[in-house]
């Protein structure tokens, strides 16, 4: 039996609503096959008021233990560093945060507001949020770089906005169950059996991808989106072509451009004038690569890619 | 007389969206006044100013996780109003579905995870139906609750073939939508539906087919239906009825009576060039304002929507101010003044109607009136309940609310039925500057976004969700929002665990997060303090 506790901080829920779409298990399999005692939850909670505030307070002595801390939404620390932007249970939920984060078996950060700041850390980051250990690439966040939970682990973050609730149920009964030895996290602290392959590994568009056949706009049968409508498939770390959405699909699947939403930068460029949906350029070459590839090797690739590529390839291919 | 006034301050409220702080003053055991407040500012509005015309289609879905589609469907109406474009027919329908299928989700979700399992709270342990409550209703093991839940989560697989993933998908862009759905997606989706209808809307929730549901038109026709089978009577609409007038659901929690609807879902083939004057007349549901005082029906539209915030933690004065106009600058000490400001959401006002409430109780009101055009939703049902049940209250609320899921699966038929799919998807439109607005209805209520462009990016954006409607604090006048309004009245039976306070909040399905400015605190005063006045 597993005690956790979920809170949101400068949060819109959306983590919880993908959580809650879990199958294999369900959210009701973690709690009636998998022994996660889930104490509190913002949206399925029972208690509410003092009686919440009670459990919180011994959570926080250590009369009631708790073995996981999942945490969704941003530290909020507006205004000068007070967080009361964002108070809950009658304190700035900072506190709460600090003080819950040093009584937790293990600390969980679900979403990317959770690990990096996300959308709310967008410049000029109006509430001062921070995620909990990182904010965007910098290590440090709100508990700092050095900090490890009870059982020795620093924040396990799984990004995402939302996270793909498969990486959270896998990560929470993997914890729950004693098999954190098997998580072994990379160097954002991303669980690397999540995040090693590309958000392109398995994408339906790779082919395109290799002739260098774009889909110049939306609503097309055919093409990469990476060329021209700003996908980052091929350098964001997720598996989100492997591990399907909602059981049926991706963006990149559905015509929508990667946003690039588990790395750490999310949303890319701060979302200025003429960076939204559009392949940012220098020159005509992309600005941003494909992981690990160089210019020179870029130009090269595609040259020959064009040359060899197939009449097929300029024809629709998604057909009804 | 002095009467002995007991002041209970209640934080967190969970099981709303983002956190809800609640004040009440209680007399003989009845709520007396009570304070709403909103505790969370993000400012999304002032991330977005001078951003790409387009920011909004990324970041606006992420003001709240469980409307997302809906916040999507006003960035991109609002964007399409700005740059003037043409929206394909097909558009139109894909839209409409990723906003229909967002709303089917979350009513299951809704009524069991956040609001039934209320109904097992000790308080309740008297009622007969109360063994039976828990039996279905019991958090993450009644076998509705489970059934529920889980099956919540069916219908948005629809909104991933169409936009790749739920929630946050921004697959809705001016000129249409970045999808082209194949035969394939069509046939899946269709059978997502039927799961969902054959294994809980008929089974479970209803206890008879859509179509015998569907000849409900009235109070009468509601109780000969109940009257009629066991299997509606024990249906969990059925049981759900009759335990709601055993403990008492039909008589507090009723509000400021007066309603608003913005209207959504535009006719496939009415809309395709939108403007923003255009719309009210494109709807399939229309819009509205119904005023149960006087029993009138008129047409909504975005200039009579103002925000007053004079209870609210913005520096913008006490004027009741058009968004268009607004600025949105926060206080930086947010302290908790109850006769001053104590929430982040401002007083959203009518101009002539002053404070309404926003929901599908609201819509199902609106769609019993005879405005509107002549082909447009019409439903006499909830306005009929209302005037027979004497005016409203947190029960008709929740009935209004689920008497929707039916009308929602309709829908979602129809766009499945209309769409051509080898017709595009997609008309590239010219960028330009320019004011837009978007609206639809969230499964909650009311919202929209306007936007302004300029010089090539956004010069000002507001967003008006339906829990700003709803959960707003006092206006200029000093009158209460809707929700501290519809908390009047409300019995409480026990002040350590006031789980009443709770349903009246629940039963508007307030969503703090999405008021984009908003999470309930408190100031950390000692919980029930006593005065003598």
């Amino acid at each position: 039996m597993a005690n956790l506790l979920w809170l949101q901080g400068g949060a819109c829920s959306g983590n919880t609503m993908s959580f809650l779409n879990a199958e294999e298990p369900s959210a009701c399999d973690l709690v009636n096959d998998f022994g996660i005692n889930v104490l509190w939850h913002p949206s399925l909670g029972v208690e509410l008021g003092e009686n919440l505030r009670k459990l919180l307070r011994d959570l926080v002595s250590g009369a009631i233990p708790l073995d996981i801390f999942v945490f969704e939404g941003t530290v909020v620390n507006a205004p000068g560093g007070t967080g009361e932007w964002n108070r809950f249970a009658g304190r700035p939920m900072k506190d709460w945060v600090a003080d819950l984060c040093k009584a937790a078996g293990f600390v969980v950060a679900v979403g990317d507001c959770a690990t990096w700041g996300g959308i709310p850390a967008t410049a000029p980051n109006p509430s001062d949020s921070q995620g909990l250990q990182f904010l965007k690439r910098e290590h440090g966040g709100f508990l700092g770089k050095d900090f490890t939970s009870k059982a020795g682990l620093p924040v396990i973050n799984v990004p995402g906005c939302p996270a793909h609730p498969d990486w959270i149920t896998q990560i929470v009964v993997a914890v729950a169950t004693g098999r954190t030895a098997d998580i072994t996290l990379d160097e954002f602290q991303r669980p690397k059996t999540f995040f090693q392959s590309f958000t392109q590994t398995g994408c339906t568009r790779n082919m395109h991808f290799a002739y260098k056949v774009s889909a110049t706009e939306f609503g097309q049968r055919k093409g990469c989106l990476f060329y021209d409508l700003g996908c980052r498939g091929p350098m964001t770390h997720s598996p989100c072509n492997r591990i399907l959405w909602n059981r049926q699909s991706s963006k990149t699947r559905a015509g929508m451009p990667c946003l690039g939403c588990t790395e750490p930068e999310f949303p890319f460029f701060d979302l200025a004038p003429g960076t939204v949906f559009k392949t940012q350029t220098v020159m005509g070459i992309p600005k941003d690569m494909p992981n690990g590839v160089d210019k020179k090797g870029y130009i090269a690739l595609t040259a020959a890619a064009k040359n060899a590529a197939p009449r097929w390839a300029e024809e629709d291919i998604f057909v009804v | 007389m002095s009467a002995q006034i007991q002041t209970l301050d209640i934080s967190p409220v969970g099981r709303v969206e983002g956190d809800l702080d609640v004040r009440v003053e209680i007399t003989n055991g009845i709520v007396t006044n009570a304070w709403t407040q909103a505790e969370l500012f993000r400012g999304f509005e002032i991330i977005l100013r001078d951003k790409d015309p387009q920011a909004g289609l990324v970041v606006t879905p992420r003001a709240c996780g469980i409307c997302g589609a809906s916040h999507l469907t006003c960035a991109a109406w609002a964007l399409d109003t700005a740059w003037q474009t043409e929206v394909p027919r097909n558009a139109i329908l894909a839209r409409n579905l990723g906003q229909i299928v967002e709303s089917l989700q979350s009513q299951p979700r809704y009524f069991y995870g956040l609001y039934a399992i209320d109904l097992t709270n000790k308080n309740y342990r008297k009622s007969k139906y109360y063994e039976e409550a828990v039996k279905r209703f019991a958090p993450f093991t009644g076998t509705s609750y489970e059934l529920g839940v889980t099956i919540s989560g069916k219908p948005v697989e629809i909104y991933a073939l169409l936009g790749g993933q739920w929630p946050h998908s921004s697959y809705m862009v001016p000129g249409g939508v970045m999808c082209a759905p194949t035969l394939t997606d069509v046939t899946r989706a269709w059978s997502i539906l039927e799961y969902f209808k054959k294994n809980w809307l008929e089974s479970c929730w209803l206890g008879c087919t859509l179509e015998r549901y569907e000849q409900i038109k009235s109070y009468e026709d509601f109780m000969a239906w109940l009257d009629e089978s066991p299997a509606h009577a024990n249906s969990d609409l059925g049981f759900y009825w009759r335990m709601g007038l055993d403990i008492g659901l039909h008589k507090f929690g009723g509000g400021v009576g007066r309603y608003i609807s913005w209207g959504y879902l535009p006719h496939e083939d009415k809309y395709q060039k939108p403007t923003i004057e255009g719309r009210n007349a494109a709807l399939i549901m229309k819009s509205g304002v119904y005023d149960g005082k006087i029993d009138t029906h008129t047409l909504m539209s975005q200039e009579h929507a103002l925000e007053n915030t004079t209870h609210a933690w913005y520096d913008e004065g006490g004027a009741d101010v058009h968004p268009f106009d607004r600025t949105t600058r926060a206080t930086q000490k947010n302290t908790t003044d109850f006769a001053g400001a104590y929430s982040w959401a401002t007083a959203v006002n009518h101009d002539q109607y002053g404070r309404l409430e926003a929901g599908p109780f609201a819509r199902q009101l609106v769609a019993g009136g005879k405005h509107g055009e002549a082909w447009q939703h019409y439903d006499p049902f909830v306005l009929d309940m209302y005037k027979k049940m004497g005016g409203p209250s947190l029960h008709l609320r929740q009935i209004a609310r689920m008497h929707e899921t039916i009308k929602l699966y309709r829908q979602a038929e129809h766009c499945l039925k209309e769409f051509r799919l080898n017709e595009p998807w997609y008309i590239k439109p010219r960028e330009k500057d320019g004011r837009g607005w978007g609206a639809t209805e969230a499964i909650r209520g009311a919202l929209c976004h306007w936007i302004e462009v300029k010089d090539g990016k956004i010069k000002n954006y507001q967003i008006v969700a339906p829990t700003t409607w709803n959960v707003g604090p006092r206006d200029s006048k000093g009158i209460r929002g809707p929700i501290e309004e519809a908390l009047v009245g409300t019995p409480i039976a026990d002040p350590s665990d006031p789980v009443e306070v709770g349903h009246v909040a629940r039963s508007f399905d307030s969503c703090l997060v999405c008021t984009v400015h908003a999470h309930d605190g408190k100031t950390g005063k000692e919980l029930a303090r006593f005065r003598i006045g």
